[in-house]
């Protein structure tokens, strides 16, 4: 997990500065014109504070503004405002397109890829058995200090094993490190660029930029703009929703500040969680091992991307039996055919999940908590206030721990022992590079028989980029969360039609 | 004792009242006798969300708070 996950920096701060700026727009139905002034707003300093310029701080806000609305980052190299960029974006179809996760290029710092450094902490030792052990003579001793030639270095590590002073470090690029299934590049100016053909969109790497060079696009703008046409909106909100938003606003304050916010209706998408449980185990108990060798879980679409991109020979055995998301849509729109549904939760891939040709019927929407906050603040929301009116309780205890690491294939097995008697081998995969790995074992016939869940955000959705908290305190709370639940078992849920059960 | 008030309103909390949160939360497990912490509701300082997060240390206000701000001010207190 990247080192920068859960603690606030001012990348962060700049991030949400922007989505309330452009939530605040959008529910004041402003001009095109107020967009070109988000980034004097946000940067509103003489100087520089974090950049070589305070116009090229202005131009990244600029570009995480366009993002922001959906759009392409790219500044054309001509000269163009700003807003006329977004109006004829707005006139047209409006719509967030591929690719999803991209590096702001003027804003990389083109830091140096995965290489061996050495510190001042060198003492220029009589032993340097730095250089006695490189296999490949890249260690010189020079005139105050032990040199790494970058040329000759393989990147073996030896080095720094060997020295008792820790003066030498290994040096990743962080947007690259965090990325398990290789996707980032290097551009011909040595800035990072995401090979679209590998990216699955999990969007850890936007955490992990310590410039912040990198970002997702959002749909705030044409959610906040359908709730202001009076429309139909309709809310799904992911397991890993409870105490987001801080620890005196409970699930039922979160509801009711939705329903403020103009949301007609909220539900779990653990009900759905329950449903795809349901699903997966009776799969399971049919196909595997006659039909199929494995069954891998579905509700985690950058591990979908995976199987897609890199190891397509798997994706036949990874359940189809949509998500949890497409589920909890579905059992809105039944009863409602014209509504609008919002997918609310942690992940940044469902963006990409709700734009496919199967989703966008049933999802119209897609927001990170993240996003919800900032949205909550520009409409003038506080959460801390709101009256609480109904309870929530639209899901099981297993359904609801989801979206803890292990709650996916945990609650398809007791759904499989229970009323299925069989109790499978159980493969977690955690975290983008797991998964892979993962996925390449069952390609080579290991994890024959297995339930494999895959979780592309370590620590499973509580991890998500979209969260506002650590991932620790996220999951201690889906948990408590969890026990509340009037239902132990999915099949025990009121809610569900007896036929799904 | 020193008596920490930390807004976990809506301002305070998109701008970083959480972390400053769990950085105190560490804090007092070294001085468990000698801080104490509340989580109170939005402060009504925050019609500006520059001012976010506010804190209240003793009787002093901060505003625009940061955890190092935050915790030298505690600490002036414990030593
Ligand atoms: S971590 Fe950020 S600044 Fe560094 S190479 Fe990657 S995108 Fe560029
Ligand atoms: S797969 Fe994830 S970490 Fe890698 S480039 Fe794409 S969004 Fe970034
Ligand atoms: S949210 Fe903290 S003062 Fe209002």
């Amino acid at each position: 997990m990247s080192k920068l996950k859960g603690i606030y920096t001012d990348i962060v701060k700049i991030r949400r500065m922007v989505f309330a700026e452009l939530a605040g727009l959008a529910l004041k139905d402003a001009k095109c014109e107020e967009f070109d002034k988000i980034p004097y707003r946000i940067i509103d300093t003489e100087e520089a504070t974090y950049r070589s310029s305070i116009f090229k701080e202005r131009a990244i806000v600029a570009a995480r503004v366009r993002m922001g609305l959906g759009m392409d980052y790219e500044i054309n190299q001509e000269h163009k405002l700003l807003s006329e960029g977004i109006r004829d974006f707005l006139n047209n179809d409006n719509q967030l397109k591929e690719p999803l996760v991209n590096v702001i290029r003027f804003a990389c710092e083109k830091c140096p890829t995965n290489a061996h450094f050495v510190t001042n902490n060198c003492r220029k030792c009589l032993a340097h058995p730095c250089s006695i052990v490189c296999p490949v003579d890249a260690v010189s001793i020079e005139e105050h200090a032990a040199v790494i030639d970058q040329e000759k270095c393989i990147n073996c590590g030896k080095c720094k094993e060997a020295c008792p002073y820790e003066a030498i470090v290994n040096y990743e690029r962080p947007c690259a490190a965090a990325c398990g299934v290789g996707a980032i590049e290097s551009d011909d100016y040595n800035r990072a660029r995401i090979n679209q053909n590998k990216c699955v969109s999990c969007g850890q790497c936007i955490i992990a930029c310590p410039f912040g060079a990198i970002a997702d696009k959002s749909m705030i703008y044409q959610l906040l703009k359908s709730i202001n046409r009076g429309e139909d909106v309709r809310a799904i909100i992911a397991p890993s929703f409870v105490g987001q938003f801080g620890p005196l606003v409970s699930a039922e304050k979160i509801v009711a500040a939705l329903k403020k916010l103009g949301m007609k209706e909220v539900r779990e998408v653990s009900l759905g969680a329950d449903f795809a449980s349901l699903h997966e185990a009776e799969l399971f108990a049919e196909d595997v091992p006659e039909e199929q060798p494995y069954l891998g879980t579905s509700c985690c679409p950058s591990w979908t991307y995976i199987a897609d991109k890199h190891v397509p020979e798997v994706r036949e055995n990874i359940s189809e039996s949509s998500s949890p998301m497409i589920f909890a849509a579905q059992s809105v729109k039944e009863n409602n055919q014209d509504s609008k549904v919002v997918f609310i939760g942690p992940c940044v891939s469902k963006k990409l999940e709700a734009l496919s040709k199967k989703v966008k019927d049933e999802v119209d929407f897609v927001i990170t908590f993240e996003e919800l906050a900032a949205i909550f603040v520009a409409a003038d929301i506080e959460l801390t206030k709101v009256d609480a009116e109904e309870e929530i309780n639209d899901a099981s205890y297993y359904g609801r721990a989801y979206a803890n690491a292990g709650g996916v294939a945990e609650a398809i097995r007791q759904n499989l022992k229970e009323k299925y008697e069989i109790d499978p081998p159980i493969t977690k995969a955690d975290g983008l590079a797991d998964c892979k790995k993962t996925l390449m074992k069952a390609k080579a016939g290991v994890l024959e028989g297995h339930l494999i869940e895959g979780m592309a955000c370590e620590g499973g959705c509580v991890g998500g980029p979209g969260t506002l908290l650590a991932t620790n305190r996220g999951a201690k709370n889906v948990s408590k969360f969890a026990d509340q639940s009037p239902y132990k078992f999915a099949f025990e849920n009121d809610k569900l039609n007896e036929t799904d059960k | 004792m020193v008596k920490v008030k930390i807004c976990a309103g809506s301002h305070c909390s998109l701008v970083g009242a959480l972390n400053i949160l769990e950085t105190l939360e560490e804090l007092q497990k070294e001085y468990p006798d000698q801080i104490q912490i509340e989580r109170v509701e939005c402060l009504d300082k925050c019609e500006d969300i520059k001012k976010a997060p506010v804190v209240k240390v003793d009787d002093e206000l901060i505003t625009s708070a940061q955890n190092q701000i935050v915790i030298s001010k505690v600490m002036e207190r414990i030593k």
